[in-house]
């Protein structure tokens, strides 16, 4: 007995053309994810394109991003920045890895995490040896960092915006904003 | 001071946002007409032309079938308010079945197609059903609204998918949709039925959701995108189509339970329909039955892949 609706019906010719027809075509994986767009607090959803699936082995590739219609901040809008991530993420000065522009250079070049890290802290350390104040004027004990500030990025889980609220604060840093506002 | 009162302002609607409507249901006479010439669209230069133009006609009889219909009777107050209570669907397959009208209007339909052109097996499963016993037709007939097609009677079964298509859609639409509710994921919450395919729509006010698509009552529901229709499983969620193609037609497959439903991209192609193009793009099924996955997606008039 034939097994589907075009055999049964009599259409098996019309069934085989098309079978014919993709025969020599392959399937190529793409998939469509779900992000947080990263410009502001306000974390508009967002679903990106991508050609190949890393999941099976492949390269991906973004080949379109646009507003995500489930997400409730934003149903399925971007502002123009978020309307042009695509150009972004493939943008050929976009960072990709610490790099640094010494005293007196006039060009940035390429260094190690460590050594990024390493430097951001020794920074740091002297900024706040420096200006940190231990008691206001009624001399009360007070843990206040005035001179560095914090930015930290919109598309962080509740728990990665806590985490950052702690390390700022626990340095007594003031000036500080981890976009949870929204 | 002004005693000038403007608008009060709503700071929750700003802008031209709108939550896309949960359901859209059907106007049975421009289901079927859409769908007839869609059929007909695709049909030229397809090499499944005779099948595609085959069901142009039987949907073209369908439209003149609805349009003269009378709009179905509203359902009792009760048994809405049961079912939306209870998370059900609204309408009861099972009183589809014993419904008075349902025996003429299927006799209606069998003698409308009298006159397509249908090869042998097609003309001769119809001349059967013309004139099988009532008990015979109307055991068929639930066979059809329990998506339960045995496969040693295709020919007639779809016939009577296509008599049965033109009740569910006039039922449905004599709804409200702002009663209707989720059922559960991949279930239409009219008829209970599995979606046929899902499309990305391009409505104004609605651009990027998902709409499943419903084979039998034509009611379209909104659903997450990037979630299994099958499962509901959000992980693992991957989109195939042939390679060097622009698709606007992909197979969404799930890695946790192995299958896979068409997914229409209406945004980048308004001409498409879940059930003309489901049908049209039966080379995608073709390729997908070398895959690991199994098809989800129930058309009455495509079963088998």
């Amino acid at each position: 007995m034939a097994g589907t609706s075009l055999a049964a019906m009599g259409f098996g010719e019309a069934e085989a053309a098309v079978a014919a027809h993709v025969r020599p075509m392959k399937l190529a994986n793409t998939t469509e994810t779900r992000n947080t767009c990263p410009y502001c607090s306000v974390a508009c959803g967002v679903i990106i394109y991508a050609k190949g699936d890393v999941r099976k082995g492949e390269r991906a590739d973004i080949v379109h991003i646009e507003g995500d219609a489930d997400h409730p901040t934003n149903l399925g809008t971007l502002c123009p920045k978020g309307a042009a991530l695509k150009d972004f993420v493939h943008a050929p000065t976009r960072l990709q890895y610490p790099m640094v522009r010494r005293p007196g250079s006039d060009k940035f070049e390429r260094v190690s995490w460590d050594a990024a890290l390493d430097r951001i802290a020794r920074l740091m350390k002297d900024d706040r040896d420096a200006n940190f104040l231990a008691s206001n004027q009624e001399g009360t004990a007070v843990n206040r960092w005035t001179t560095t500030g914090m930015l930290a990025a919109s598309a962080t889980t509740n728990e990665t915006a806590w985490c950052t609220f702690k390390v700022a604060k626990a340095l007594g840093i003031v000036g500080f904003d981890n976009q949870a506002r929204v | 001071m002004s005693a000038f009162q403007g608008p009060q302002p709503d700071p929750a609607a700003i802008g031209r946002l709108a939550k896309a409507p949960f359901a859209l249901l059907p106007d049975p006479a421009a289901l079927f007409r859409r769908r007839a010439e869609r059929f007909e669209v695709l049909a030229a230069g397809s090499d499944l032309a005779p099948y595609l133009r085959f069901l142009a006609g039987l949907c073209a009889r369908q439209h003149a079938i609805a349009a003269a219909l009378p709009p179905a009777p509203p359902l009792p107050e009760a048994r809405l308010e049961r079912a939306r209570a209870a998370a059900m669907p609204l309408l009861d397959r099972q009183a589809m079945a014993d419904a008075p009208g349902l025996p003429a209007l299927v006799a209606q339909v069998l003698e409308a197609m009298g006159d397509l052109a249908m090869p042998p097996p097609a003309a001769e499963a119809l001349a059967a059903l013309r004139l099988a016993e009532p008990a015979e037709r109307a055991a068929m007939c639930r066979n059809v609204l329990a998506d339960s097609i045995p496969t040693d009677a295709l020919p007639e079964h779809l016939f009577l998918s296509a008599a049965l298509q033109i009740e569910a859609a006039r039922q449905a639409a004599a709804l409200d949709p702002a009663r209707l509710v989720p059922v559960g994921t991949g279930l239409c919450p009219v008829c209970g039925g599995p979606p046929l395919a899902s499309c990305v729509t391009g409505r104004p006010g609605a651009e990027g959701a998902r709409y499943a698509a419903c084979g039998f009552c034509g009611t379209d529901w909104n659903e997450v995108r990037i979630k299994c229709l099958a499962c509901g499983s959000t992980k693992g969620i991957g989109y195939r189509a042939p390679e060097d193609e622009a698709a606007t037609i992909k197979a969404e497959t799930c890695d946790a339970c192995r299958s896979w439903v068409k997914i229409l991209y209406q945004d980048r192609n308004p001409a498409l329909d879940p059930l003309a193009d489901d049908v049209g793009s039966l080379g995608l099924d073709l390729l997908m039955q070398g895959t690991e996955y199994r098809r989800a997606g129930f058309d009455p008039f495509l079963i088998g892949y």
